[in-house]
Protein backbone atom coordinates (compact mmCIF):
# COMPACT_ATOMS: atom_id res chain seq x y z
CA UNK A 1 0.00 0.00 0.00
CA UNK A 2 2.18 3.33 -0.64
CA UNK A 3 -0.49 5.69 -2.67
CA UNK A 4 -0.23 8.86 -2.53
CA UNK A 5 -2.60 11.08 -0.91
CA UNK A 6 -4.12 12.85 -3.61
CA UNK A 7 -7.98 13.68 -3.82
CA UNK A 8 -8.11 14.13 -7.85
CA UNK A 9 -5.83 11.15 -8.58
CA UNK A 10 -8.40 9.28 -5.94
CA UNK A 11 -11.04 10.56 -7.72
CA UNK A 12 -9.90 9.25 -11.31
CA UNK A 13 -8.67 5.93 -9.60
CA UNK A 14 -12.17 5.12 -8.00
CA UNK A 15 -13.85 5.93 -11.91
CA UNK A 16 -11.07 4.57 -13.77
CA UNK A 17 -11.67 1.04 -11.97
CA UNK A 18 -15.09 0.92 -12.79
CA UNK A 19 -13.94 0.69 -16.36
CA UNK A 20 -11.74 -1.87 -15.61
CA UNK A 21 -13.79 -4.95 -16.87
CA UNK A 22 -13.52 -4.34 -20.78
CA UNK A 23 -17.09 -4.04 -21.22
CA UNK A 24 -17.30 -0.70 -22.43
CA UNK A 25 -14.91 -1.73 -24.94
CA UNK A 26 -16.54 -4.97 -25.98
CA UNK A 27 -19.54 -2.53 -26.70
CA UNK A 28 -17.44 -0.33 -29.35
CA UNK A 29 -16.38 -2.96 -31.20
CA UNK A 30 -20.26 -4.17 -31.40
CA UNK A 31 -20.78 -0.69 -31.87
CA UNK A 32 -18.63 -0.81 -34.63
CA UNK A 33 -20.06 -3.56 -36.54
CA UNK A 34 -22.49 -1.56 -38.11
CA UNK A 35 -19.60 0.34 -40.24
CA UNK A 36 -18.73 -3.57 -41.33
CA UNK A 37 -21.70 -5.13 -41.88
CA UNK A 38 -24.10 -2.31 -42.64
CA UNK A 39 -22.55 -1.57 -45.72
CA UNK A 40 -23.27 -5.04 -46.95
CA UNK A 41 -26.63 -5.19 -45.36
CA UNK A 42 -27.85 -2.06 -47.43
CA UNK A 43 -27.28 -4.30 -50.67
CA UNK A 44 -30.53 -6.12 -49.37
CA UNK A 45 -32.51 -3.96 -47.13
CA UNK A 46 -31.71 -0.57 -48.54
CA UNK A 47 -29.45 2.18 -46.12
CA UNK A 48 -31.85 3.40 -44.09
CA UNK A 49 -33.49 -0.42 -42.75
CA UNK A 50 -29.14 -1.84 -43.08
CA UNK A 51 -28.47 0.95 -40.54
CA UNK A 52 -32.22 0.69 -38.94
CA UNK A 53 -31.87 -2.96 -37.54
CA UNK A 54 -28.87 -2.36 -35.96
CA UNK A 55 -31.23 -0.34 -33.00
CA UNK A 56 -32.41 -3.68 -31.51
CA UNK A 57 -28.98 -5.21 -31.60
CA UNK A 58 -27.26 -2.67 -30.00
CA UNK A 59 -30.41 -2.99 -27.39
CA UNK A 60 -29.60 -6.90 -27.06
CA UNK A 61 -25.94 -6.34 -26.78
CA UNK A 62 -26.38 -3.70 -24.38
CA UNK A 63 -28.45 -5.81 -22.25
CA UNK A 64 -26.02 -8.98 -22.12
CA UNK A 65 -23.17 -6.51 -20.84
CA UNK A 66 -25.18 -5.62 -18.48
CA UNK A 67 -26.01 -8.69 -17.01
CA UNK A 68 -22.59 -9.41 -17.43
CA UNK A 69 -21.68 -6.66 -15.40
CA UNK A 70 -24.28 -7.07 -12.39
CA UNK A 71 -24.08 -11.13 -12.58
CA UNK A 72 -20.00 -11.37 -13.35
CA UNK A 73 -18.17 -8.41 -12.71
CA UNK A 74 -20.23 -6.63 -9.54
CA UNK A 75 -19.67 -9.35 -7.23
CA UNK A 76 -15.74 -8.61 -7.95
CA UNK A 77 -15.06 -5.57 -7.85
CA UNK A 78 -18.02 -4.04 -6.25
CA UNK A 79 -19.89 -0.90 -6.67
CA UNK A 80 -19.98 2.96 -5.81
CA UNK A 81 -22.01 6.16 -6.33
CA UNK A 82 -19.60 8.95 -7.58
CA UNK A 83 -19.89 12.14 -5.93
CA UNK A 84 -21.15 15.55 -7.29
CA UNK A 85 -18.03 16.42 -8.63
CA UNK A 86 -17.86 13.36 -11.26
CA UNK A 87 -21.66 13.25 -11.49
CA UNK A 88 -21.66 17.21 -12.60
CA UNK A 89 -18.71 15.74 -15.63
CA UNK A 90 -20.74 12.93 -16.62
CA UNK A 91 -23.66 14.94 -17.21
CA UNK A 92 -21.64 17.59 -19.13
CA UNK A 93 -20.08 15.09 -21.33
CA UNK A 94 -23.61 13.27 -22.13
CA UNK A 95 -24.59 17.07 -23.11
CA UNK A 96 -21.72 17.25 -25.40
CA UNK A 97 -21.96 13.49 -27.11
CA UNK A 98 -26.03 14.37 -27.58
CA UNK A 99 -24.90 17.42 -29.30
CA UNK A 100 -22.22 15.64 -31.73
CA UNK A 101 -24.32 12.76 -32.25
CA UNK A 102 -27.09 15.06 -33.61
CA UNK A 103 -23.92 16.50 -36.00
CA UNK A 104 -23.29 12.87 -36.87
CA UNK A 105 -27.24 12.14 -37.72
CA UNK A 106 -27.15 15.50 -39.96
CA UNK A 107 -24.18 14.72 -41.78
CA UNK A 108 -25.16 11.58 -42.00
CA UNK A 109 -28.29 12.37 -43.98
CA UNK A 110 -26.32 15.32 -45.82
CA UNK A 111 -24.29 12.48 -47.09
CA UNK A 112 -27.43 9.89 -48.04
CA UNK A 113 -28.63 12.89 -49.65
CA UNK A 114 -25.99 14.06 -51.78
CA UNK A 115 -23.88 11.93 -54.34
CA UNK A 116 -20.85 11.20 -52.78
CA UNK A 117 -18.80 10.67 -55.54
CA UNK A 118 -14.81 10.79 -54.72
CA UNK A 119 -16.04 10.49 -50.62
CA UNK A 120 -13.24 12.77 -49.31
CA UNK A 121 -15.93 15.91 -48.74
CA UNK A 122 -17.54 13.82 -46.40
CA UNK A 123 -14.71 11.29 -45.03
CA UNK A 124 -13.10 14.45 -43.86
CA UNK A 125 -15.64 15.96 -41.63
CA UNK A 126 -16.79 12.37 -40.31
CA UNK A 127 -13.04 11.45 -39.12
CA UNK A 128 -12.65 14.47 -37.32
CA UNK A 129 -15.98 13.94 -35.28
CA UNK A 130 -14.78 10.71 -34.51
CA UNK A 131 -11.86 12.12 -33.33
CA UNK A 132 -13.53 14.75 -31.10
CA UNK A 133 -15.93 12.41 -29.32
CA UNK A 134 -13.66 9.75 -28.38
CA UNK A 135 -11.23 12.56 -27.13
CA UNK A 136 -13.97 14.06 -25.18
CA UNK A 137 -14.81 10.26 -23.77
CA UNK A 138 -11.02 10.27 -23.27
CA UNK A 139 -11.18 13.43 -21.09
CA UNK A 140 -13.98 13.13 -19.46
CA UNK A 141 -14.09 9.27 -18.54
CA UNK A 142 -10.52 9.85 -17.44
CA UNK A 143 -9.79 6.88 -19.82
CA UNK A 144 -6.54 7.37 -22.17
CA UNK A 145 -7.48 4.61 -24.62
CA UNK A 146 -10.03 6.08 -25.72
CA UNK A 147 -7.76 9.05 -27.42
CA UNK A 148 -5.87 5.94 -29.12
CA UNK A 149 -9.38 4.31 -30.21
CA UNK A 150 -10.06 7.92 -31.82
CA UNK A 151 -7.47 8.28 -33.68
CA UNK A 152 -6.82 5.30 -35.09
CA UNK A 153 -11.19 5.19 -35.86
CA UNK A 154 -10.58 8.57 -37.21
CA UNK A 155 -7.84 7.04 -39.68
CA UNK A 156 -9.71 4.60 -40.45
CA UNK A 157 -11.71 6.56 -43.13
CA UNK A 158 -9.53 7.62 -45.35
CA UNK A 159 -7.39 4.75 -45.13
CA UNK A 160 -10.24 2.97 -46.10
CA UNK A 161 -11.21 5.27 -48.99
CA UNK A 162 -7.54 5.38 -49.81
CA UNK A 163 -8.17 1.50 -50.28
CA UNK A 164 -11.35 1.97 -51.85
CA UNK A 165 -9.21 4.45 -54.60
CA UNK A 166 -6.27 2.75 -54.94
CA UNK A 167 -6.84 -1.06 -54.43
CA UNK A 168 -10.60 -1.43 -55.27
CA UNK A 169 -11.56 -1.77 -52.21
CA UNK A 170 -15.23 -2.62 -51.34
CA UNK A 171 -17.55 -0.11 -49.92
CA UNK A 172 -14.83 2.57 -49.11
CA UNK A 173 -12.75 -0.10 -47.36
CA UNK A 174 -14.68 0.23 -44.35
CA UNK A 175 -15.28 -3.57 -43.80
CA UNK A 176 -11.40 -4.10 -43.75
CA UNK A 177 -10.12 -0.42 -41.71
CA UNK A 178 -13.39 -0.71 -39.20
CA UNK A 179 -13.10 -4.74 -39.10
CA UNK A 180 -9.52 -4.16 -38.21
CA UNK A 181 -10.55 -1.81 -35.30
CA UNK A 182 -13.23 -3.28 -33.96
CA UNK A 183 -10.90 -6.45 -33.90
CA UNK A 184 -8.28 -4.52 -31.53
CA UNK A 185 -10.54 -2.63 -29.38
CA UNK A 186 -13.13 -6.03 -28.98
CA UNK A 187 -8.98 -7.61 -28.06
CA UNK A 188 -8.67 -4.81 -25.77
CA UNK A 189 -11.84 -5.65 -24.15
CA UNK A 190 -11.60 -9.31 -23.85
CA UNK A 191 -8.06 -9.24 -22.41
CA UNK A 192 -9.31 -6.83 -20.13
CA UNK A 193 -11.93 -8.85 -18.78
CA UNK A 194 -10.17 -11.99 -18.50
CA UNK A 195 -7.33 -10.15 -16.36
CA UNK A 196 -10.48 -8.53 -13.84
CA UNK A 197 -11.81 -12.26 -13.80
CA UNK A 198 -9.51 -14.24 -13.14
CA UNK A 199 -7.31 -11.10 -10.48
CA UNK A 200 -10.97 -10.46 -8.47
CA UNK A 201 -12.20 -13.69 -6.97
CA UNK A 202 -15.43 -13.84 -5.39
CA UNK A 203 -15.15 -12.14 -2.20
CA UNK A 204 -15.26 -14.26 0.74
CA UNK A 205 -18.80 -15.45 1.90
CA UNK A 206 -18.78 -14.27 5.21
CA UNK A 207 -17.08 -10.53 4.60
CA UNK A 208 -15.61 -9.31 7.89
CA UNK A 209 -17.23 -6.43 7.69
CA UNK A 210 -20.22 -8.45 8.58
CA UNK A 211 -18.93 -9.76 12.23
CA UNK A 212 -18.53 -8.07 15.44
CA UNK A 213 -15.79 -5.75 16.10
CA UNK A 214 -12.58 -7.05 17.46
CA UNK A 215 -10.34 -4.36 16.20
CA UNK B 1 19.03 33.47 7.44
CA UNK B 2 16.66 31.53 4.93
CA UNK B 3 17.49 28.19 6.41
CA UNK B 4 16.01 28.85 9.36
CA UNK B 5 12.72 27.50 10.61
CA UNK B 6 10.10 30.41 10.38
CA UNK B 7 9.02 31.67 13.80
CA UNK B 8 5.24 31.32 12.45
CA UNK B 9 5.64 27.73 12.15
CA UNK B 10 2.98 26.42 14.75
CA UNK B 11 3.63 23.04 15.86
CA UNK B 12 0.97 22.89 17.53
CA UNK B 13 -1.32 22.13 14.56
CA UNK B 14 0.87 19.58 13.90
CA UNK B 15 0.30 18.15 17.11
CA UNK B 16 -3.63 18.83 17.04
CA UNK B 17 -4.26 16.65 13.62
CA UNK B 18 -6.68 13.85 14.36
CA UNK B 19 -4.90 11.13 15.05
CA UNK B 20 -7.55 8.46 13.99
CA UNK B 21 -7.25 9.94 10.26
CA UNK B 22 -3.47 10.17 10.85
CA UNK B 23 -2.87 6.46 10.14
CA UNK B 24 -2.01 5.41 6.84
CA UNK B 25 -4.66 3.07 6.12
CA UNK B 26 -7.57 5.34 7.28
CA UNK B 27 -5.96 8.32 5.51
CA UNK B 28 -6.43 6.37 2.30
CA UNK B 29 -9.85 4.95 3.39
CA UNK B 30 -11.01 8.32 3.94
CA UNK B 31 -9.72 10.24 1.00
CA UNK B 32 -11.66 7.60 -1.04
CA UNK B 33 -14.73 7.82 0.64
CA UNK B 34 -14.39 11.70 0.45
CA UNK B 35 -14.54 11.89 -3.33
CA UNK B 36 -17.75 9.44 -3.59
CA UNK B 37 -21.03 9.80 -2.28
CA UNK B 38 -21.01 6.05 -1.33
CA UNK B 39 -18.82 3.28 -2.35
CA UNK B 40 -19.42 -0.29 -0.87
CA UNK B 41 -17.09 -2.97 0.69
CA UNK B 42 -15.28 -4.94 -2.18
CA UNK B 43 -14.84 -1.70 -4.29
CA UNK B 44 -12.93 -0.17 -0.98
CA UNK B 45 -11.19 -2.72 -0.80
CA UNK B 46 -10.10 -3.15 -4.71
CA UNK B 47 -8.62 0.60 -4.68
CA UNK B 48 -7.17 1.20 -1.22
CA UNK B 49 -5.60 -2.46 -1.99
CA UNK B 50 -5.79 -3.68 2.25
CA UNK B 51 -6.78 -6.54 3.10
CA UNK B 52 -10.34 -7.81 4.23
CA UNK B 53 -9.75 -7.80 7.78
CA UNK B 54 -7.43 -4.81 7.72
CA UNK B 55 -10.28 -2.76 6.14
CA UNK B 56 -12.51 -3.90 8.15
CA UNK B 57 -10.53 -3.14 11.21
CA UNK B 58 -10.32 0.15 10.25
CA UNK B 59 -13.58 1.13 9.01
CA UNK B 60 -14.90 -0.22 12.76
CA UNK B 61 -13.00 2.66 14.59
CA UNK B 62 -13.99 5.26 12.08
CA UNK B 63 -17.85 4.04 12.29
CA UNK B 64 -16.89 4.06 16.04
CA UNK B 65 -15.61 7.70 15.81
CA UNK B 66 -18.73 8.77 13.83
CA UNK B 67 -16.99 9.54 10.37
CA UNK B 68 -18.17 6.87 8.47
CA UNK B 69 -21.81 5.19 8.98
CA UNK B 70 -22.18 1.80 7.06
CA UNK B 71 -25.36 0.32 5.67
CA UNK B 72 -25.15 -3.47 5.97
CA UNK B 73 -27.47 -5.17 3.66
CA UNK B 74 -27.99 -8.54 1.72
CA UNK B 75 -27.59 -8.76 -2.01
CA UNK B 76 -28.77 -12.58 -3.99
CA UNK B 77 -28.57 -14.12 -0.15
CA UNK B 78 -24.59 -12.13 -0.29
CA UNK B 79 -23.59 -9.72 2.25
CA UNK B 80 -23.50 -5.91 1.23
CA UNK B 81 -22.11 -3.08 2.99
CA UNK B 82 -22.33 0.56 1.38
CA UNK B 83 -20.32 3.08 3.48
CA UNK B 84 -20.00 6.39 3.43
CA UNK B 85 -18.63 9.47 4.76
CA UNK B 86 -20.66 11.20 7.53
CA UNK B 87 -20.95 14.92 7.76
CA UNK B 88 -18.91 14.76 10.59
CA UNK B 89 -16.06 12.77 9.37
CA UNK B 90 -16.61 14.94 5.78
CA UNK B 91 -15.51 18.12 8.59
CA UNK B 92 -13.05 15.80 10.19
CA UNK B 93 -11.21 15.24 7.02
CA UNK B 94 -11.71 18.73 5.85
CA UNK B 95 -10.22 19.80 8.95
CA UNK B 96 -7.25 17.19 9.10
CA UNK B 97 -6.44 18.29 5.25
CA UNK B 98 -6.24 21.87 6.17
CA UNK B 99 -4.07 21.16 9.30
CA UNK B 100 -1.62 19.56 7.24
CA UNK B 101 -1.56 21.80 4.20
CA UNK B 102 -0.51 24.87 6.90
CA UNK B 103 1.90 22.83 8.66
CA UNK B 104 3.30 21.59 5.53
CA UNK B 105 3.31 24.94 3.42
CA UNK B 106 5.52 26.39 6.54
CA UNK B 107 7.80 24.17 6.26
CA UNK B 108 11.42 26.16 4.56
CA UNK B 109 12.70 24.91 1.56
Amino acid sequence: MSQNINLKEADRKIFSASFDDGLLDIFLACWLLIFILGPFLSVYLGDFWSSFVFLPYWGVVYLILRWVRKHVVNPRIGSVKYGPIRIKKLTTFTILMLVLNIIFLLLGIVAFLMPIGSGWRFILPFSAMLLISFSLGGYFLGLTRLYVYGLILALAIPVGEWLYQNFGASHHGFPVTFGFVATIIFLVGLVKFITLVRDNPLPPEDLPILEPDNG
Amino acid sequence: MDDQVPENLELKTLVDLDPLIHAPARLIVLTYLYVVEAIDFVYLKRVTELSWGNLSRHLSKLEEAGYVEMEKTFQDKKPHTMIRLTDRGRDAFRAYKDGLQEVLGNLPD
